[in-house]
């Protein structure tokens, strides 16, 4: 993994559950819970998109969600990063080819990372995070290099 | 007496200065400037950053989701709407209508008072 170079400011995550089965987002939980408390390290679950700077999407999206989940990762400001929490969201996992299906996520919008399990466990949910946080680190340099 | 202290009004309970105030105004602007400038520049106006977020739908419209101040009196409005339907129908707007209810009412007051005679 690589090292955290920049520490201005703390990660804040929106989380979008495209019909999942509930056992990503109760891991997803279980991260922000006491055992993990990653809230310490500054990663923040916030209620929306125009706060957050990483999207966690779980779920194999339906095709009536998908134009939301577009809208929501376009309401996120920039620099931005996508985590993919869980199989359905990764690769359509059991509903793969599915007819109400439109995912799999990287289908719909970009995704910068991908936690695969079913559920992962929250250690690596928190190292999906943490490798999401470099990408918007490595974002950030650029946009401010475009800025110079 | 200076031109400062001839723009300066005087009471037992203070004092009070054009040019002091706009400093004041000055100084909040400034504080202002500096606080907008330290926010997020990468935004992109006219796209979806700048739209309200409503659980990712679509909002074409914002008059269709605000809530006005007639809102708030919606469930009393909708319990008693059979009263209120015949209500709003003779609430026309027109001073002459309502003349005519006064002079109507008026004159069955008036009629119920000298007893019909």
């Amino acid at each position: 993994m690589g090292k955290l170079t920049n520490f201005k400011r703390s990660i804040w995550v929106f989380h979008a559950s495209g019909g999942s089965c509930n056992a990503c987002d109760i891991e997803i939980v279980a991260v922000l819970t006491p055992r993990y408390d990653v809230e310490r390290f500054g990663i923040k679950l916030v209620g929306s998109p125009r706060h957050a700077d990483v999207l966690l999407v779980t779920g194999a999206i339906p095709r009536d969600f998908a134009d939301k989940l577009r809208r929501v990762y376009e309401q996120m400001p920039d620099p931005k990063a996508v985590v993919v929490v869980g199989n359905c969201g990764t690769s359509g996992g059991v509903f793969y080819d599915s007819y109400n299906i439109a995912g799999p996520i990287d289908e719909i919008i970009p995704v910068d990372v991908y936690v695969p399990g079913c559920p992962p466990r929250p250690e690596a949910i928190i190292d999906g995070v943490v490798k999401a946080w470099l990408k918007i680190e490595k974002l950030e340099k650029e946009l401010e290099g475009k800025k110079e | 007496m200076s031109w400062l202290e001839s723009l300066t009004l005087t009471s037992p309970s203070g004092f009070w200065n054009p040019l002091l105030w706009l400093a004041f105004l000055i100084i909040f602007a400034v504080i202002g400037y500096i606080i907008y400038s330290r926010g997020n520049r990468s935004y992109k106006p006219g796209t979806e950053q700048v739209k309200p977020f409503i659980s990712g739908n679509a909002v074409d419209d914002v008059e269709l989701i605000r809530v006005r101040a007639s809102d708030i009196y919606w469930g009393l409005i909708e319990a008693m709407k059979g009263y209120y339907a015949v209500l709003m129908r003779m609430h026309t707007g027109d001073v002459r209508d309502y003349i005519l209810w006064y002079l109507g009412v008026g004159a069955i007051i008036l009629f119920i008072l000298v007893g019909g005679v």
